[in-house]
């Protein structure tokens, strides 16, 4: 038996190819939109397991230190080293900045870590990790810069020493790893400007400034000068060690809160990008609704210029089923066409995306089946229309 | 002298009303025909006499309100036995009755061969009989040089030719044709005319053509005037085409 279907968009081919690239770019755009919540996924799921901690200890009741504030004493982490079960302690600061790459403004997250301490970026594919105390920094590849540059944060400028691979905060952006003093300056102290007028007010304060008290003003002054705080000390566990356990000491006696791997990923996977992946499932539906319209308007479309057709194949006998399989066929065909000009723009389009779009073989088998359920249920219309046909209207007037 | 076994199609009696009560518009009001096999007769009649209801009466595409028809001396509706005697009107339509239009009504993403071929293969026979059989057919309306050919790069009369030869691929008993000379000038609806009664003595075919070419009525020898619904046979001038 001759199919229809095949002959059919044959001889329409180039309209119908025309067709398919459309929709096949609305299903890139479909497939793109999951592969950026894939992506922040892998991201959030890449920070956690790149700090190589087993558990994070931030300030007590915060869902620190990446999804809210957290601010603790950075010599907590010597008692945290001495809880047991804790193999190694580690301070760390984390702070979201824009800084300037090349004359470009670049959004980037800054980690300050110990250098060859836990928090260090995972993969340094260039150059060498943070050796010394000041001044120097390891950036993530995405964030521009090159092995020699020298980047200004804040008041001081840092030499670029390494280059680090997939080493993104949880919502994209390129981290910029420099010494844990470093960091703590950069979050915690004040422009110069703001110092003359801080010393002033307390010299100015006269319980601060007592006559008879030598050397307080000094220190009230020296403690507004230096930062002692951290967002959170890194814990790894002793192998064999339940982390739960040393969690659970954290915080029955540190007052801190503590959380492990799973409390991380669900924070930061479950809460933190809850509402962009609400936000994208939206795009996703309503993407998906749009395509099903497109298939549906052009099948249906194509089943009404074949009116005379279909009346006259009815006429001669052609089976109802043969008929709606035509059409569902083209509809499928054309689902085809669109999910396989989407799967290649999407793989061509995603590396020029600014954050990481990670198109994941599981949800390319998910929008195949989609795009076929969609297309078949958009064909729906035009079979019952193809269907309606009258065979007498072959005949006469 | 003719026989019941000659008949290729009987109609006794038969009517159709379209609606009901006070709407009610009667078609048909007791139509009454016998063709022979390989017999071309004309069914004439001014617009709204009746024609196409009767068409699509013969053709089982509507039912009629009463009446009876037989093809091959076979009863297949009969309003006394319940109305239409075969289930599968589609496959009767397929198998037992060849359909000409106005327009060729080709379809247009299909070649030569495969829109003759198309009936027998729904009839169930293999792509390669079935294409055997359209071509033999096609060679024989003088359009072979434009097999494998486009369906719109044909001529008027050669699609038309096309069409005559996919209403007589499955060899069907009775062949109704629908105006197949209205699109054509005078010379090539002769020459359908003249190809029609051909195939209608080659394959024994019963062939009813509704027209109001005053230029083909001539040429048959027994003519159906249809008029309000009712029909009166007349003796036509079978005039020779040359």
């Amino acid at each position: 038996m001759i199919n229809l279907a095949a002959r059919d968009i044959g001889h329409h081919l180039g309209r119908f190819v025309f067709t398919g690239v459309g929709l096949g770019l609305l299903i890139g755009v479909t497939l793109t939109m999951a592969g950026v919540f894939r992506g922040m996924v892998a991201d959030g799921r890449a920070v956690i397991a790149a700090s190589g901690a087993d558990l994070w200890v931030v300030q007590k009741d915060t869902l620190g230190p990446w999804a809210e504030p957290s601010s603790i004493r950075d010599d907590l982490y010597r008692s945290l080293a001495g809880l047991p079960g804790v193999a190694e302690a580690t301070n760390v600061a984390y702070l979201t900045m824009q800084v300037e790459v090349k004359g470009k403004d670049v959004r980037v997250m800054l980690a300050g870590i110990e250098p060859g301490a836990l928090g260090e970026p995972a993969q340094v594919i260039a150059g060498r990790p943070l050796l010394r105390s000041h001044y120097e920094a390891v950036a993530d590849e995405k964030a521009g810069l090159a092995l020699g540059d020298t980047l200004r944060i804040r008041r001081h400028d840092y030499t670029v020493v390494g280059l680090a691979r997939r080493a993104t905060s949880s919502s994209g952006d390129p981290m910029i790893y420099i010494p844990l003093k470093d960091a703590q300056e950069v979050q915690f102290l004040k422009d110069n400007d703001s110092l003359v007028a801080e010393r002033a007010r307390t010299a100015a304060n006269p319980a601060l400034n007592r006559p008879g008290v030598p050397g307080l003003l000094d220190a009230v002054l020296a403690s507004q000068t230096t930062s002692h705080n951290v967002n959170a000390v890194l814990l790894r566990v002793t192998p064999g060690y339940p982390p739960d356990e040393v969690k659970a000491e954290v915080g029955r006696w540190k007052h801190l809160t503590a959380w492990t791997r799973a409390d991380m990923e669900d924070i930061l996977v479950a809460r933190l990008i809850a509402t962009s992946s609400k936000q994208i499932g939206m795009f996703l539906v309503i993407l998906a609704v749009v395509s099903a319209a497109i298939v549906a308007f052009i099948i249906y479309t194509m089943t009404l210029n074949k009116q005379r057709e279909i009346a006259v194949l009815k006429l001669i006998g052609t089976q109802d089923r043969s008929i709606a399989a035509m059409i569902l066929q083209q509809a499928l065909a054309l689902g085809l066409i669109g999910y396989a000009v989407g799967q290649i723009s999407a793989i061509l389009w995603a590396p020029f995306f600014p954050k990481h779009v990670l198109l994941d073989p599981g949800d390319a088998a998910l929008g195949f089946v989609g795009t076929l359920v969609v297309c078949a249920l958009a064909s729906i219309l035009a079979i019952r229309a193809a269907l309606r046909v009258d065979p007498a209207d072959a005949i006469g007037g | 002298m003719t026989t019941d076994k000659d008949i290729a199609i009987r109609l006794t009696g038969l009517t159709k009303t379209y609606g009901s009560g006070s709407t009610a518009v009667q078609a048909l009001r007791g139509v009454d025909m016998s063709i022979r096999r390989g017999e071309v007769v004309g069914l004439v009649g001014p617009s709204g006499s009746g024609k196409s209801t009767l068409l699509k009466c013969l053709g089982a595409v509507i039912e009629p309100s009463s009446g009876h028809i037989e093809l091959g001396g076979e009863a297949i509706f009969d309003d006394r036995a319940g109305g239409w005697q075969i289930d599968d009107l589609r496959a009767l339509r397929r198998d037992r009755i060849g359909f000409i239009f106005q327009a060729p009504y080709l379809i247009p993403f299909l070649d030569v061969t495969d829109n003759v071929a198309l009936l027998p293969m729904l009839a169930g026979m293999s792509n390669d009989e079935a294409r055997t059989r359209a071509r033999e057919l096609i060679e024989a309306l003088d359009v072979g040089h434009r097999i494998g050919v486009r369906v719109s790069m044909l001529s008027g009369g050669e699609q038309q030719r096309v069409a005559i030869a996919r209403s007589l691929v499955n060899h069907p008993p009775v062949i109704l044709a629908d105006e197949p000379t209205a699109p054509l000038d005078s010379t090539r609806a002769l020459a359908v005319v003249r190809i029609l009664n051909e195939m209608a003595q080659r394959y024994g075919a019963a062939i009813i053509v509704v027209t109001h070419d005053e230029k083909i009525i001539p040429t048959f020898k027994r003519i159906y005037h249809i008029r309000d619904g009712r029909t009166e046979e007349e003796a036509g001038e079978g005039r020779e085409i040359a």
